[in-house]
Formats: C-alpha cells, sequence, structure tokens
C-alpha cells in the first residue's frame, strides 16, 4: 500500500514547518522587519508627515549632532539609563538575596515586592506624578508632617532634583524585574556548592563572592541587557511624568524623537534621533541574541 | 559553646537585616499605591485641603461617579479589555504553530528563523512607531482598534514564541513519536498531545501578551487620536487638561486600571517565576 499523494504531502515536514511558521513570519516582516528598514531609509529623508520624503543623505544626522540641545538629550539619556540600571541592579539583587531562603510568610512579601510589576507603566507615572505633586502631593505632606522640611518642594520642576524623580520611577516600576530574574539564577545554583562551600569554611562574604556571583553571572548580563536596551528606548515615564521639562532636563532620546515627530511632523530627522544609538544597539543586540540562542542548545 | 552562640547571635542579626530590608522595599513598594488608592475615596476638598490626611475621613465615591458618568473612561476601558484579549488569542495561537515547528520540524533556515525571532524582539518600538505609522494610514488602519492589535503582535509574537520554544523543547519527544505511530497527524500531536502538558507554558505566554498590550502607551498615543479607539493608557493622561488637574478622578481611574493586570498577576503568579526560569530568563 504505497501512500497518497495528499497522505506524503500531509508529512512533508518543509510544508508543514511553512504553514505553522506562516503567520509568525507574516507579523515580523510587516510590523517589524518591514518598518525596521524603512526607519533607517527615512532618517536619511527630509519628510514631512504625510508628504512623500526627499534623499537628503546625512544632513539629518549633521543638524543633529550640531544642535547642543540634541547633545544633552544624548547625555542626559545614557545618565538616566546608567543610573537607573545600576539602582534596579542592587536593589533587585538585594531583595532576591532576601527573598531567597525559606522564611516565614515569604510567598507574601513576594506577591507585595513583584506588584509594581504588574501596574502598568503609565498608571505608575500618573500614581508618581500625584505623588511628587508640590501642594498636595503625598511625599510634601509626609516630609511636612515629620518636620524633615518647612517648605514645600516642587520636585519635578526644581531643575537639580526633576532627573533623580523620573530615575527613582523608572526604579520603582523596573525592580521587579530584577528581583524575578535574579531569584531564578539563585534558584538555580546547586545547593551543593553552598554546603561545601561552608565545609571549607566560607564566610557568609566568600559565599556570596565564589559561589553566587559566578553562578549568576549570565543572569546579571542577560538581565542588565535587556534592561538597558528597554530602559533607555521607553518613553513613557518622562513623557507622563514631565515631557523633558525643566529645560530639557530629563528629556531623553525616545521623547525628543516623539515630540519632533508628533508635534513638528518632521518624520525625517525625528527617525535620526533614534538611529544614533543604533550602532550600540546592534552591538548589544548581538551579544544577547548569541547569549540567549547559547543558554538554549546548551 | 560560645562559639554556636556567637553563630546564633548572627543568624538572627542576619535574619533582622533581612526583615529591615524587607520592610523598606515592602514601603518603598506599597507607598505610591496606597496614596493612589486613599486619594480615590477622598472629597476634594480633603485632596486639596491644607491638612492632607492620610487615611479619607470622609470616604466617598464621588470620584468613581465623575469618571464613568463625565469621561469616556468606559470606552476606554472596553477598548483596552478587547485590544488586550484579541492580542492574546492571535499571539497564542501563532506562537503555539510557530514555536513547534521551530522546535520539532526539520526544515531548511530553522536556525536563521530562530535567531530572527530574538533580533526582532529586542528591536525597540521607539525604533519603529514613525514607519508604523504611515504604514497604518496608508493602510486605512490609523484610529482602529484592528491597527493597535497588528502592531502589537509585532512585539507579543517574537517573545511569546520564544518562550514557548523552551517549553515545547522539553516534551519528551518519545511522548510525540508515539502519538505519530498511533496515527495521530502533526496538528494532532500538537493540540492533544504537546499543548496539554505546556498548559503553564501557555498560561504564561497568555499572561504577557495581555499585560504587554494592555500597558502599551507609545504605538496607542501615535496611531490613534479618536477618542471612539483609545486605550486606558494614552485616554487616562488626557484628563489632564491644561494643567487642571483632578486628581480625585484620575486617581479613581488608575485605581480601575490597575485591577484586571494584578487579577491576571494574581491567577498565574505560580507559573510566572517557573516560567522565567525556563523560557525568558535562562532561554
Amino acid at each position: 500500500m504505497t501512500p497518497s499523494r495528499w497522505e506524503r504531502w500531509k508529512n512533508d515536514q518543509r510544508i508543514l514547518a511553512a504553514l505553522f511558521l506562516l503567520p509568525t513570519l507574516l507579523v515580523l516582516l510587516s510590523v517589524v522587519v518591514y518598518p525596521f528598514g524603512d526607519a533607517v531609509w527615512i532618517s536619511f529623508q527630509a519628510k514631512q508627515a504625510g508628504t512623500p520624503g526627499r534623499f537628503i543623505g546625512l544632513r539629518n544626522y549633521v543638524e543633529l549632532l550640531s544642535n547642543p540641545v540634541f547633545l544633552q538629550i544624548v547625555g542626559n539619556t545614557i545618565f538616566y539609563t546608567g543610573v537607573a540600571v545600576a539602582i534596579k541592579f542592587t536593589l533587585g539583587l538585594l531583595a532576591a538575596l532576601v527573598l531567597a531562603p525559606e522564611r516565614r510568610l515569604n510567598g507574601l512579601y513576594r506577591t507585595v515586592l513583584f506588584v509594581p510589576w504588574a501596574v502598568p507603566t503609565v498608571i505608575a507615572a500618573l500614581n508618581w506624578r500625584w505623588v511628587y505633586d508640590e501642594f498636595s502631593g503625598m511625599l510634601n505632606n509626609v516630609l511636612l508632617a515629620l518636620g524633615l522640611t518647612h517648605n514645600v518642594v516642587a520636585w519635578l520642576a526644581e531643575p537639580r532634583l526633576a532627573m533623580w524623580c523620573v530615575i527613582a520611577v523608572a526604579v520603582w516600576t523596573g525592580t521587579p524585574f530584577y528581583t524575578m530574574s535574579f531569584l531564578a539564577g539563585l534558584q538555580a545554583i546547586p545547593q551543593e556548592l553552598y554546603e561545601a562551600a561552608r565545609l571549607d569554611g566560607a564566610s557568609a562574604l566568600q559565599e556570596f563572592r565564589y559561589v553566587t556571583v559566578p553562578g549568576m553571572q549570565a543572569i546579571f548580563l542577560v538581565t542588565v541587557m535587556l534592561s538597558t536596551v528597554f530602559t533607555s528606548t521607553s518613553l513613557v515615564i518622562v513623557n507622563v511624568l514631565t515631557n523633558g521639562a525643566p529645560a530639557e532636563r530629563t528629556n531623553i532620546l525616545p521623547n525628543f524623537s516623539f515630540n519632533l515627530a508628533m508635534g513638528t511632523g518632521r518624520l525625517g530627522i525625528a527617525s535620526a534621533v533614534n538611529m544614533i544609538f543604533f550602532p550600540l544597539l546592534i552591538l548589544v543586540i548581538l551579544g544577547l541574541s548569541r547569549r540567549l540562542l547559547a543558554a538554549r542548545t546548551a | 559553646m560560645a562559639m554556636t552562640s556567637s553563630m546564633r547571635g548572627l543568624r538572627r542579626l542576619r535574619a533582622l537585616a533581612a526583615y529591615a530590608v524587607l520592610l523598606v522595599l515592602g514601603v518603598w513598594t506599597l507607598g505610591p499605591l496606597y496614596w493612589m488608592v486613599t486619594t480615590s475615596f477622598k472629597t476634594n476638598a480633603e485632596v486639596y485641603g491644607t491638612t492632607a490626611t492620610l487615611w479619607p475621613r470622609q470616604p466617598t465615591l464621588a470620584n468613581y461617579r465623575v469618571l464613568f458618568t463625565r469621561t469616556p473612561f468606559i470606552v476606554y476601558f472596553q477598548n483596552s479589555t478587547l485590544i488586550a484579549l484579541a492580542t492574546t488569542a492571535v499571539t497564542v495561537v501563532t506562537s503555539a504553530f510557530g514555536a513547534y515547528a521551530l522546535v520539532r520540524l526539520r526544515f531548511p533556515g530553522r536556525r536563521v528563523l530562530a535567531r530572527m525571532l530574538v533580533y526582532t524582539y529586542l528591536v525597540p518600538q521607539s525604533l519603529l512607531f514613525i514607519p508604523l505609522f504611515t504604514i497604518l494610514v496608508n493602510a486605512g488602519l490609523s484610529n482602529t482598534r484592528t491597527g493597535l492589535v497588528l502592531t502589537y503582535l509585532g512585539f507579543t509574537v517574537p517573545f511569546c514564541t520564544w518562550l514557548l520554544m523552551g517549553y515545547f523543547l522539553s516534551v519528551p519527544v518519545e511522548l510525540e513519536e508515539a502519538g505519530l505511530v498511533d496515527g495521530c497527524s502533526r496538528l494532532g500531536v500538537l493540540f492533544r498531545i504537546v499543548m496539554p502538558v505546556t498548559l503553564p507554558a501557555l498560561a504564561v505566554t497568555a499572561f504577557f501578551s495581555f499585560t504587554l498590550s494592555w500597558n502599551e502607551y507609545l504605538y496607542a498615543s501615535v496611531f490613534v487620536s479618536n477618542v471612539n479607539a483609545k486605550t486606558i493608557p494614552t485616554g487616562i493622561p488626557s484628563f489632564i487638561i491644561e494643567d487642571v488637574f483632578f486628581w480625585g478622578p484620575m486617581m479613581a481611574s488608575t485605581v480601575l486600571s490597575v485591577i484586571p493586570p494584578l487579577a491576571v498577576y494574581f491567577v498565574f503568579q505560580r507559573w510566572l517565576l517557573t516560567g522565567l526560569t525556563l523560557g525568558a530568563v535562562k532561554g
């Protein structure tokens, strides 16, 4: 009995794979790959929203790089991302180390500390804007009640404070991701390693240095890289809290690009703004994807 | 003896330090949320009064009433729900098929595709919103919920396919081979063998697509300006009109908007951590 053509066709893995992957491919090509290429192309054009673009080579980039405001915003983005990632890393690790051992009510603590992760970032930003409110916000009220200040502080309008306030919100929403990743990483370290270290008379600090840190290295790297990509390219917090005020002190690249595109309709230069970090981003993406793929095949 | 008592002292000290850390992090985490919930139940006099109250003295539902009678909050809520559910449904089906093919079927270009999945997941939205805007306008999909669902698939599908690949890999091949020998088709194997044993993974996938689309802000603010298609993340901030804030109703709206993702989180949380260990973090 020879299988019918239909039978053979039905069991050909290549055809089956093509069918199974068709929806995924359609999605990736139409809303990620093609737009991505288009974004690069648009950045070399003088393009006003709603009109066809005109190729102008590197003029958008030249204009940006000779604009001191733009350079300030590049600096802001680096500062914002660097500080936020560093604080999130520290707090996330601290929380994970505290949550890892068996402890009474641990489930409850975990649930509580993970909550900001489930709160939409926009909601968190709006909520914090109200906490920071000059006259009726919680922060000023608590500080006044405790006698720590005698004057209200305009948290988001004070040039020296504004960026730190924005970073605090990024830390609030972003730390749980670190805690979760690190907790998962800690649980994957074999207990025998700790027992062996203890038998050798290692102190808690030595255990951390020689067992925990090496065991977590891969997770540290992946978490930091992922978080760097998403922190530096997400505009929600800045957009809702300050929209870059005061005097561009808190503006970061994605928000600048958004305002250029939506406010002035200059799509070409707005696209170029996001491309500035692109070479760096490529490096991170390549490194990260190699890590992710290696972990998968190992 | 002295040794053990000093060790016990040390352990107690460590436990104490741990509880101190938990207390500080707990207050830091819950403080803003506490302020949000209590504000939503306060009268205007208490919200803006000279003496702040930590607890509403005269709890009221007035803010919620304003929200439902004088703002389009219900429309935003409906849109967010519809969009999140549609995105989730399409994502789960699409990525289940895709992940299965990438893990179990042999075909040329498999590795390249797996790599492309990671690349596409890492392309930030801030890079894509300008061309996508033009594309949606040309396709007549700007200001529509369909347009948002389609663009949301761009970040849910790569991530969820990647996540599911990890889980599908953990299903023993023997189980599937037995099914194939028994005359199951590949489709039958996927639906009757692989998917039932990876149900927690599918739940995690659903969770991620739901929350990611429920929270999305950038695409929603660029592609939609019409109230009828607006979602919560872009609808609520528009309650701030020219620096006239009405924080009572605003906080009522944020309280209501946090409930769905929090509810989903509480239901799914026991699978989440294992999900992350298997898929997102290690994989």
